[in-house]
């Protein structure tokens, strides 16, 4: 059984993966990359255009270019006059003759020359051709059956495909990327004389590249000029790449509307997921940098050059473990304590009936509304009465106090969610309520338990402002408080203020994404820190 | 629920007792003392004096800065809370999806929310500098711009930057209060729709949006006082420079009480952004309590 209309569209789905690699292959294929080098400058004072010293050096300039023209290289020249009246009236000018080669390369050229990028090129090239065979191969004799008729090696051909062109897709930025480093950015560092190291071995590659190694020695000249810039057509590789690959989905899962939603959500997730990391990555690879490199003006490196494992090492002689283990002391304890309290007036809520219920239940929500920030005066007054300025066990009380609500709330709606029968067969037992409490209910309300208690413990681990307000000792503070020291006023050592970032988020990053399945159930029936 | 639990009239209260203590020592006790000093003269030295009416808050209004920093706040809050809004139910109509990676992502969408605001807003403080930052790094050298970008050359750009910092902190707890909106909401109502042949924008107006109005409505009462409260992201990335012009309430109410030792007028703003709390509290409060009936 024959189905013309799936035919049809299998065939288009083909014809598109085609059509989307030679279109990115043609796009391979020209000049986008334009090169600019200037090889030979003549500077002639006092000179003015049509004159007779005009015309000698003129003659001379273009003898030059006339030689290089000779030995095969396009040269143009360029001139620039530079008029301008001194102070005695009479007017003085300056031109300057140069010899100008203008390139244009294809990325293709660029195979083979040794750049890193030209690797990733290869790659891609590779992944395309792969791509192309799986798809044909794939489609050979198969192209009257549904998609999920398929047999096993059709359907893992077709699959194949489009996973070689996802991966294609991604190694286009890359590629733009590097070559953008190593041609432009590099080659503009050395040229101010900012960049010395590499510098032999990568003009040597653009010799090869540029002049099929024929400047030879003289190549440092030929380059001091150098600009080189690409065409914003070469972003169009993404849209051509990603029809291919929309198109072998289509391919291999017959819808091409559901595909490029499909492809939207991913792109969208994608998008979310790097904005969310991004700052986690700007974090942790300077964590490991060298001070110099951190302050590097030149926004070469996306990685450490070398990574400096020692500026973990620098930060434990710094104080930074005393100041993990205040935050450890401030947060634990903040835990232990408003879940000592918190979970019998939770109990009582969730299990009694009394007067003022409702008004005690507004009390906790108004509590939970003031972060401490606002009372911040009052509340430095009253430790100050309490003679718990500036001690751990002040800040532990403070956080206690303020985490109180959320505990109680969430607590509660755990105890609310399990019935009541066990722990009143456990009373009729002989158990008193306490018992019931401990050895009933509380294994059963585990999981609530332990959300609360993290959640308890992130929020006090993270506090900042009071902290600052509260704590002048050096040693009494907590690590949010304590890493501030690496960014002083006139001098910020971003290394060792990352390195204790790191250390301070790690451990309550893994804790909350372990309760991060609870989150959702959690949180609008009280609500919790933002 | 009458159970054999209650045993004696006075034993509710017992269990109470514990975390009434806590919460009338640490947070009710402040709010009086500040209360009490909003109305008694405070010299530079902090010394207290004695009762001169409502003189502090005369000079409070009256500071240079007053009407710049209420402006910032409201700006602070509206454009936070607004845009973190929209931009987290967005992100949670999408997580709510089925796809492949979704507990990965979700657990990513979590890290902005774990890591401590004074880390975020230090860590933005170096991708955004001009001279190294990585932000300019990143463009650089993906050939997108030619020239680092200064992208602090003002401090309105700047106070910009604060609150996309926040916004971008405030994003995840909206989504995940959205999604646990979206969870609670039958697949059958959606097929019902379709059966109706509604289309996507009429199930997003008719089902989906009423029934996540409750959890839109918490996370936004929450992240209007949490928004308003917040204090690290303006104290790391600018300290309210230059003159205040950066400062929302909370930081300079800090920088009035310990930097410029104005700790009378500090106070009386204290005094101000504890009844606006007020309000919205009562306005959150009575959003719950509701709730609470209906259960």
């Amino acid at each position: 059984m024959r189905n013309p209309d799936l035919i049809g569209s299998n065939r288009r789905a083909l014809g598109l993966v085609i059509l989307g690699i030679v279109l990115s292959l043609i796009l391979f294929s020209m000049p986008l990359y334009s090169f600019n080098a200037c090889v030979y400058t003549k500077k002639s004072p006092n000179t003015f255009v049509g004159d007779e010293k005009y015309r000698t050096v003129r003659a001379e300039v273009e003898q030059v270019a006339d030689d290089y023209r000779a030995q095969g290289f396009a040269a143009e020249i360029g001139e620039d006059v530079l008029e301008r009246v001194n102070s005695k009236g009479e007017t003085t000018s300056l031109i300057t003759f140069t010899v100008n080669q203008s390139l244009s390369k294809s990325p293709l050229s660029m195979l083979g020359c040794g750049f890193p990028a030209s690797y990733v090129l290869a790659a891609m090239l590779f992944l395309m051709g792969l791509a192309l065979v799986c798809a044909i191969l794939g489609s050979v004799g198969t192209m009257d059956l549904v998609h999920f008729h398929l047999d096993r090696r059709t359907a893992s051909l077709r699959n194949l495909a489009a996973v070689a062109l996802l991966l294609a897709l991604l190694l286009v930025p890359v590629f733009i990327l590097m070559n953008n480093v190593a041609f432009s950015r590099r080659i503009a560092l050395y040229n101010a004389g900012l960049l010395e190291e590499g510098k032999d071995a990568l003009f040597a590659k653009m010799d090869r590249l540029l002049f099929d190694g024929r400047m030879g020695a003289d190549i440092g000249k030929a380059l001091s000029g150098l600009t080189m810039e690409h065409s914003g057509l070469i972003w169009m590789l993404l849209p051509a790449i990603l029809m291919s690959l929309l198109a072998a989905v289509q391919l291999r899962y017959g819808s091409i509307k559901s595909s490029a939603l499909r492809a939207c959500l991913y792109f969208f997730v994608v998008i979310v997921c790097v904005v969310t990391l991004y700052p986690y990555y700007v974090m942790t690879i300077t964590a490991f940098r060298s001070n110099a490199e951190t302050l590097d003006m030149y926004f070469l490196h996306l990685f450490p050059t070398k990574w400096i494992w020692s500026n973990l090492s620098d930060i434990i002689h710094r104080g930074v473990p005393r100041y993990l283990l205040n935050s450890l002391l401030v947060a634990g304890g903040a835990t232990g304590l408003a879940m000592l309290c918190g979970i019998p007036a939770a109990y009582a809520m969730a299990r009694m009936n009394f007067k003022g219920k409702k008004a005690f239940l507004g009390f906790v929500i108004m509590s939970q509304m003031f972060s401490p920030v606002v009372l911040l005066i009052g509340i430095s007054q009253l430790m100050n009465t309490l003679h718990l300025n500036d001690s751990v066990l002040g800040l532990m009380l403070i956080n206690a106090a303020f985490n109180q609500a959320f505990a109680i709330w969430l607590l509660r709606g755990t105890f609310v969610s399990i019935s009541s029968e066990m722990e009143q067969a456990a009373l009729i037992d002989g158990c008193g309520t306490f018992g019931a409490l401990t050895k009933v209910l509380l294994p059963m309300a585990m999981p609530g338990i332990v959300t609360a208690l993290i959640f308890v413990f992130i929020n006090a681990w993270n506090e900042y402002t009071i902290a600052t307000v509260l704590i002048s000792t050096a040693s009494n503070r907590p690590i949010t408080v304590g890493i501030t020291q690496f960014s002083s006023f006139n001098m910020i050592e971003w290394q060792y203020l990352f390195a204790a970032s790191l250390v301070a988020t790690l451990p309550v990053v893994v804790l909350f994404m372990s309760i991060e399945k609870h989150l959702t159930s959690g949180l609008t029936s009280g609500g919790v820190k933002g | 629920m009458n159970s054999p639990l209650n045993r004696h009239k006075w034993e509710p209260y017992l269990w109470l007792l514990p975390s009434i203590i806590l919460i009338a020592v640490f947070v009710v006790f402040p709010i009086i003392i500040v209360f009490k000093l909003s109305f008694s003269e405070i010299s530079k030295a902090g010394v207290i004096g004695g009762y001169i009416g409502f003189q502090n808050y005369r000079d409070a209004v009256h500071l240079p800065a007053f009407r710049t920093v209420m402006l910032n706040t409201f700006w602070w809050v509206i454009s936070v809370v607004g845009i973190s809004t929209i931009l987290g139910f967005v992100v949670a109509m999408v997580f709510n999806q089925k796809f492949r990676g979704r507990k990965i992502a979700r657990a990513i969408l979590v890290f902005p929310w774990a890591t401590s605001l004074v880390i975020q807003a230090s860590v933005w403080n170096y991708i955004i500098k001009y001279e190294y930052g990585s932000l300019n790094s990143v463009l650089l050298n993906l050939g997108i711009i030619k020239q680092a970008i200064n992208w602090r050359s003002s401090y309105q750009i700047e106070f910009i930057w604060e609150c996309g910092v926040g916004i971008f902190v405030t994003v995840p707890f909206v989504a995940f209060c959205v999604l646990s909106g979206l969870q609670s909401i039958d697949d059958s109502y959606y097929e019902a729709a379709t059966v109706d042949g509604a289309g996507f924008w009429d199930k997003l107006f008719k089902i989906t949006l009423p029934m996540v109005r409750p959890s839109l409505t918490v996370s936004t009462v929450l992240n209007i006082i949490y928004v308003f409260n917040s204090f690290p992201i303006v104290f790391t990335m600018t300290k309210g420079a230059p003159a205040n012009k950066t400062d929302t309430m909370i930081t300079y109410l800090y920088m009035l009480s310990f930097y410029e030792r104005k700790k009378g007028p500090a106070t009386a703003l204290s005094v101000i952004g504890f009844l606006i709390l007020c309000a919205c509290a009562g306005i959150y409060m009575m959003t719950v309590m509701r709730k609470e009936d209906e259960q």
